[in-house]
């Protein structure tokens, strides 16, 4: 799974185990993947493929037990946790699979979380968000809290949060796994627009071949290992 | 939206709760509140000087003191002025309604502590007008309606009249003030030479004597140079600060500060417990939430200080509710009540506000601070 374009994620001899009930448990053992900058990845597989584990790594909120992991210019398996938050908060992005809102937040106060870690002013907060609700379609709505709202909008809700400090990366696990077929594919248009217009790398993990078909690339994982690569058409 | 905000909104997650844990804050804040007021003030203590000192028999403040004893006090060249009080205690109509009455030289007053208890002047010469004068402080006045020109009698509790009576009869000259809101002007200032010259016993004698030394001399080495001055006499003395003096009385009958540090202290220990818990469990509630703070970037600093800062709210709220209720009650309450809710005590309850809510919030920030994402993801 390399690429001949400088790569913007790069795993290289990955392993990770994890002790359950005594017992350690091999997830990857010597995994390897680049990605580059720009690229759609859809990660596909079966329950205890490594999909999680994966995302978990890359989002720098597990680490790989040896190997190498790299995105952009940062070693995240060198990192302690201070400098993954700090990494997280400037590079990253997370689209949650349950949208992962704040009850008590409205639309825009959601949005506005991961823009509190960065020095900016009230104003230039609220137009980085009015701009990304904007994109998302969710304008004149960021009074309201989100309970009141439909899944798909929630999901919406749950970009514009990923996207507000403008991350080269986002991460979506299971971004349309709530949701209906006619939302899903609004979300996941979303999703192509972000990586064609605003060149967003993005990697999702996804049980649903439909939501991979919108991915340039699908990567099937099977026992810690990738077994299939298909490029869309 | 600030991070402040956020802990705030936090807070109110659910609102009843918050409100029964700022309701139970408020309470234990207005009980420190009236409590330190108490102590603070209603001694009169808080406006009670370092600087004046009083001079009583080391045998206890019941044994008199020899009026001669003045001549030497005030022969020592450190001693600006020196006054004399006798005090009588009695009630006025109904037994419940005690009165206090400090019997003394009018001028001599003036010059040691004129500037303490309000006196003028004017009220000088007004209560020097008639041997059966009285000055009433303004606390007293206001309790008891009294007005100037009135005629009270108190009667004695002990102080006999040589005709045998108890009743001692007073016109009232005037009203003193009292220095600010800390002085104590619970009492009457009569004229000693009256007094002394009906009184059955103990003429000639008094309770203490009230020393201004000059500017520039310390007060405590003075009072110890007074004490020996008299160290082999028949009547050894004790010399104290006005404040020290008046501390000591209160403890004869308790040791009031003991007592409200007690109270203020298990009102504290209590709320530390209950509201400890309720964040314990709040937090605990919202474990994945952290969760999710952490991967959008929040630090563990970042986590702590969001709980920290959601505890300081609900104790800012609460606990400024709880003084706000004891400086309204201190403003309310009647004069006699001498609670006075200054700035120091109020500096004290806001660092102990302060202290209380980090506390409180330590636990569970600490805790959240630890809990790792993928376990946090796990609690849903």
């Amino acid at each position: 799974m390399t690429e001949n374009i400088a790569p913007y994620i790069a795993l290289s001899g990955v392993r990770r185990a994890y002790r359950i009930g005594g017992e350690m448990i091999s997830i990857f053992s010597g995994l390897d993947l680049t990605i580059p900058q720009g690229d759609f990845v859809a990660v596909m597989g079966p329950s205890g493929s490594g999909k999680s584990t994966l995302l978990n790594m890359l989002a720098g909120i597990d680490s790989p037990d040896s190997g190498t992991l790299r995105i952009g210019t940062s070693r995240l398996d060198q990192m302690g946790e201070a400098a993954r938050a700090a990494w997280r908060a400037h590079n990253m992005g997370i689209v949650f699979q349950f949208y992962n809102l704040l009850p008590m937040l409205s639309v825009a106060e959601n949005v506005e979380l991961p823009l509190l870690l960065k020095p900016l002013s009230r104003k230039e907060r609220r137009i980085r968000v009015d701009k990304v609700l904007d994109l998302v379609g969710l304008a004149g709505r960021a009074k309201q809290y989100p309970a009141l709202m439909s899944g798909g909008q929630q999901q919406r809700i749950g970009i514009a949060r990923a996207i507000v400090s403008d991350p080269g990366l986002l991460l979506c696990d299971e971004p349309t796994g709530d949701l209906d077929r006619k939302s899903a594919d609004e979300v996941l248009e979303m999703l192509r627009f972000l990586n064609r217009h605003l060149q967003k790398t993005i990697v999702m993990v996804t049980h649903d071949p439909q939501a991979a078909l919108y991915a340039r690339r699908t990567l099937h994982l099977d026992k810690g290992d990738f077994v299939e690569e298909k490029r869309a058409a | 939206m600030t991070f402040f905000a956020l802990a705030r909104k936090n807070a109110w997650r659910k609102p009843l709760r918050t409100v029964l844990l700022m309701v139970s804050i408020a309470v234990a804040f207005l009980i420190y509140g009236l409590t330190a007021s108490f102590l603070n003030g209603a001694q009169g203590t808080a406006g009670a000087s370092d600087d004046i000192l009083g001079v009583t028999s080391a045998g206890g403040r019941t044994q008199p003191l020899p009026m001669a004893m003045m001549a030497r006090i005030a022969a020592d060249p450190d001693v600006a002025a020196v006054g004399y009080v006798m005090r009588l205690r009695g009630f006025v109509d109904v037994e419940k309604n005690v009165v206090a009455i400090s019997a003394g030289d009018p001028d001599r007053l003036l010059a040691v502590n004129g500037k303490g208890l309000g006196l003028t002047p004017a009220l000088v010469e007004a209560i020097g007008q008639a041997r059966d004068k009285v000055l009433v402080g303004r606390a007293l006045a206001e309790a008891q309606g009294w007005r100037v020109g009135e005629r009270v009698t108190v009667t004695a509790f002990d102080m006999a009249r040589a005709d045998g009576g108890r009743e001692w009869r007073f016109e009232i000259a005037g009203i003193f003030e009292g220095e600010d809101a800390t002085t104590d002007t619970y009492f009457m200032i009569a004229r000693y030479d009256y007094v002394n010259a009906a009184r059955a016993r103990g003429k000639d004698t008094v309770d203490a004597f009230i020393v201004r030394p000059h500017a520039g001399v310390a007060p405590g080495e003075l009072a110890v140079r007074i004490d020996t001055l008299f160290a082999n006499s028949a009547t050894p003395t004790r010399t104290q600060s006005e404040k020290q003096f008046l501390e000591a009385f209160l403890r004869q009958y308790a040791d009031t500060g003991l007592i409200v540090n007690l109270v203020v202290g298990a009102a504290f220990v209590t709320l530390l417990m209950i509201v400890v818990n309720t964040m314990v469990f709040a937090v605990r509630e919202r474990t994945f939430e952290i969760g999710v703070l952490k991967t959008l970037g929040f630090s563990r600093r970042g986590i702590m200080a969001l709980i920290l800062g959601e505890t300081l709210f609900v104790f800012a709220v609460g606990g400024g509710l709880g003084l706000v209720l004891a400086k309204l009650a201190t403003l309310l309450a009647g004069p006699a009540l001498g609670l006075v809710l200054s700035l120091p005590v109020l500096a004290k309850a806001l660092a102990i506000l302060a202290a209380l809510g980090l506390a409180t919030g330590a636990l569970p920030a600490f805790n959240a601070m630890r809990t790792p994402i993928i376990k946090a993801f796990r609690t849903r």
